[in-house]
């Protein structure tokens, strides 16, 4: 019945298949030098003629002009990328193997560099006469005095409040196991493939959870400790979210990336797919998800003091509170004791990983 | 001592790999009861595919295949276990389980007889362990049973794998180039246990091998594939020069080993 279908010679097909994916990619090629183009007349003329050249402080804005300069960059990077000498079509592979289309790309490329590097540079508003302006020296200065006369009265507190930190991210760390190992199961391309239902779970989860980890704990502490209340719950609340986002990521790519050969041997004696996971897939994974999970740990520490700046409890609120009081001395101190746990949270953890393999 | 009983019967089977490779086309074979039934050709010639296709770890494309008399073409599910726990396969790489003891994973061999829960915890009844231990014997490997797996060597490893392969009391034993990862010593050692299992325990194999030297010691009939299509189906002593020179190319020279 799929005779007629098998009678197409592959050599045919594959053939067809590559010219049509030629053709797709010179759209694209196309596409990324209009881009490139548009992109380099907007800096060239924002950047450099208005704020270097004019000086000006309010740049002017028109959708009138926009719409002009994108029509200029796609007949230019039109006429570029057709004749295959332009960056685009390097990119993709397609240019001619001319002196002439290897300079025109590479000389395109080095000025985007440039030209990227300059905008940048005038967005940061780098300045050295601020890095180096006495008025800056001296505040620095105050601050690296204090941090080196810390103010140990507070030290009681502040003992308190950091093993609320390593606490807040253990127990973050703790509570995403469970979740985290059903995901990743969820999310490992080679389990989820066999029908559509489970392809479509694997798709819809793999979207949430690229969103949820492409948004930083930091926000994500901002938003619960709205909804919870200021505290370390908002806090762990935080982590934890995160955590589960980003180790069922590497999870799955562990899942992923095992062996096949176990999996079509224990398959082969009948078992079924429960069966097949914890045989053939679990034992395979079993040590790299535990490396992720205690050096999470270790990055949850760091995470929870920066979060306890918005409020997420800890060690970082109470920094945040002697900074707006600008009381340095006692600053002094947290950073100190700060530092000291990270560097331990660090050794150990990697201590524990060198152990395990 | 071949019967005449069918046990597989292939008919114009094709498989056409998502890439687009073609990798069988039309193979048409019957696999007799109690044979040795050894499948030579090329790397690339489609013998791994074959044998996937028979215990459906890849489902053909077009044809059929059939294992005693029932068409397993395209089942799925608990039907598809069903018969699976009927064929043991060993591959070339072994693929043991390595960091679980030589026991268990023979005890995994029994997982498509077992229910989930119990077997996840790894509570197999004692019977099933005694019948380990004794499949560990037949291989002779008995005193390793509480070894990592991937502490033995090759051919040790390789007993292993068939002895997993026993637990299923399989009437059929699929082996993909059991030997083409050991030294000619253990290979030929690996291939008596073959043997053995086709002999005495009158289990049915059929083997994909490379060396000429060993289809003639151990096959009790020999298949011949190149790129996707069967070009001899006989005897052993069968495969003379000519024949050689068709299966292997017009270069090929014949390596020996004992
Ligand atoms: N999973 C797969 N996906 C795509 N193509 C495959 C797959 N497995 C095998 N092939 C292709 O199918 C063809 C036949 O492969 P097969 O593994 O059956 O050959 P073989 O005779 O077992 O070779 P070898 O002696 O190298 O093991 C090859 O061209 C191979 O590249
Ligand atoms: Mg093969």
């Amino acid at each position: 019945m799929l005779e007629p279908e098998l009678e197409i010679h592959p050599k045919e097909k594959i053939l067809r298949k590559k010219k049509n994916q030629e053709k797709i990619d010179l759209v694209k090629a196309i596409l990324l030098d209009i881009f490139f183009v548009f992109y380099s007349i907007l800096v060239l003329q924002r950047a450099i003629y208005f704020k270097v050249i004019l000086d000006l402080r309010e740049l002017p804005f028109a959708w009138s002009e926009i719409v002009l300069i994108l029509f200029i960059s796609a007949i230019i990077g039109t006429i570029w990328g057709y004749s295959r000498t332009s960056l685009g079509t390097k990119i993709m592979g397609l240019s001619r193997e001319t002196k002439f289309a290897k300079l025109s790309a590479e000389i395109f490329a080095w000025t985007l560099f440039n030209l990227t590097f300059i905008a940048g540079w005038l967005v940061t508003k780098i300045s050295l006469i601020d890095l180096f302006s006495s008025e800056g020296i001296e505040g620095a200065n105050r601050i690296f005095h204090a941090l080196f006369t810390p103010e140990f009265g507070i030290f009681d507190d502040a003992l308190f409040a950091i093993i609320e930190t390593i606490y807040l991210a253990l127990i973050a760390t703790l509570l995403s196991i469970p979740p985290t190992l059903v995901l990743s199961f969820l999310t490992a391309r080679n389990l989820m493939k066999d029908n559509v239902i489970a392809f479509s779970i694997y798709y819809i989860l793999r979207i949430v959870l690229n969103f949820v980890r492409s948004i930083e704990p930091l926000i994500w502490a901002i938003i619960f400790s709205v909804w919870v209340g200021i505290g370390p719950y908002a806090g762990m609340i935080a982590l934890l979210v995160h955590t589960i986002a980003a180790n069922a990521k590497l999870y799955s790519e562990a899942i992923e990336s095992i062996e096949e050969g176990p999996v079509d041997a224990i398959e082969a004696t009948g078992a079924n797919k429960l069966q097949v996971i914890w045989y053939a897939v679990v034992p395979q994974i079993v040590l790299p998800f535990l490396s992720f999970t205690i050096y999470r740990w270790d990055i949850n520490v760091r995470m929870a003091t920066v979060i306890g700046l918005v409020g997420g409890g800890g060690i970082g609120t109470m920094l945040m509170q002697y900074q707006g009081l600008a009381q340095w001395h006692e600053v002094g101190l947290i950073v100190i004791m700060i530092a000291i746990v990270v560097w331990i949270m660090d050794y150990i953890s990697a201590k524990i990983r060198e152990a395990i393999y | 001592m071949m019967s005449s009983n069918v046990l597989v019967e292939v008919n114009d089977l094709h498989k056409v790999y998502p890439s687009g490779t073609h990798a069988l086309k039309g193979v048409s074979l019957n696999v007799y009861e109690g044979e040795f039934l050894v499948v030579i050709g090329l790397s690339g010639s489609g013998k791994t595919t074959l044998l996937k296709c028979i215990n459906r770890l890849e489902e053909p494309t077009a044809g059929t295949v059939k294992f005693l008399g029932k068409d397993i073409t395209h089942i799925k599910g608990k039907e598809l276990r069903e018969v699976r726990t009927q064929i043991g396969m060993v591959f070339q790489q072994f693929n043991l389980i390595k960091r679980m003891n030589v026991l268990n994973n023979v005890l995994a061999g029994k997982l498509g007889y077992m229910k989930t829960l119990p077997s996840i915890l790894g509570n197999f009844p004692p019977q099933c362990i005694e019948e380990a231990m004794k499949n560990l014997d037949i291989v002779g490997i008995r005193e390793y049973a509480y070894e990592r797996a991937d502490k033995l060597s090759g051919g040790q490893q390789q007993r292993v794998a068939i002895a997993r392969s026993l637990m299923q009391s399989p009437k059929l034993l699929l082996a993909d180039e059991p030997v083409a990862s050991l030294d000619p010593a253990t290979s030929n050692s690996i291939m008596q246990y073959f043997e053995k299992v086709n002999k005495e325990l009158g289990v049915t194999v059929v083997c994909n091998l490379h060396f000429l030297s060993l289809v003639r010691r151990y096959a009790s009939r020999v298949i011949a594939l190149k790129s996707g299509e069967i070009v001899f189906e006989g005897l052993p002593h069968e495969i003379d020069e000519a024949w050689f020179k068709k299966i292997y190319g017009e270069e090929a020279e014949e390596v020996e080993i004992r």
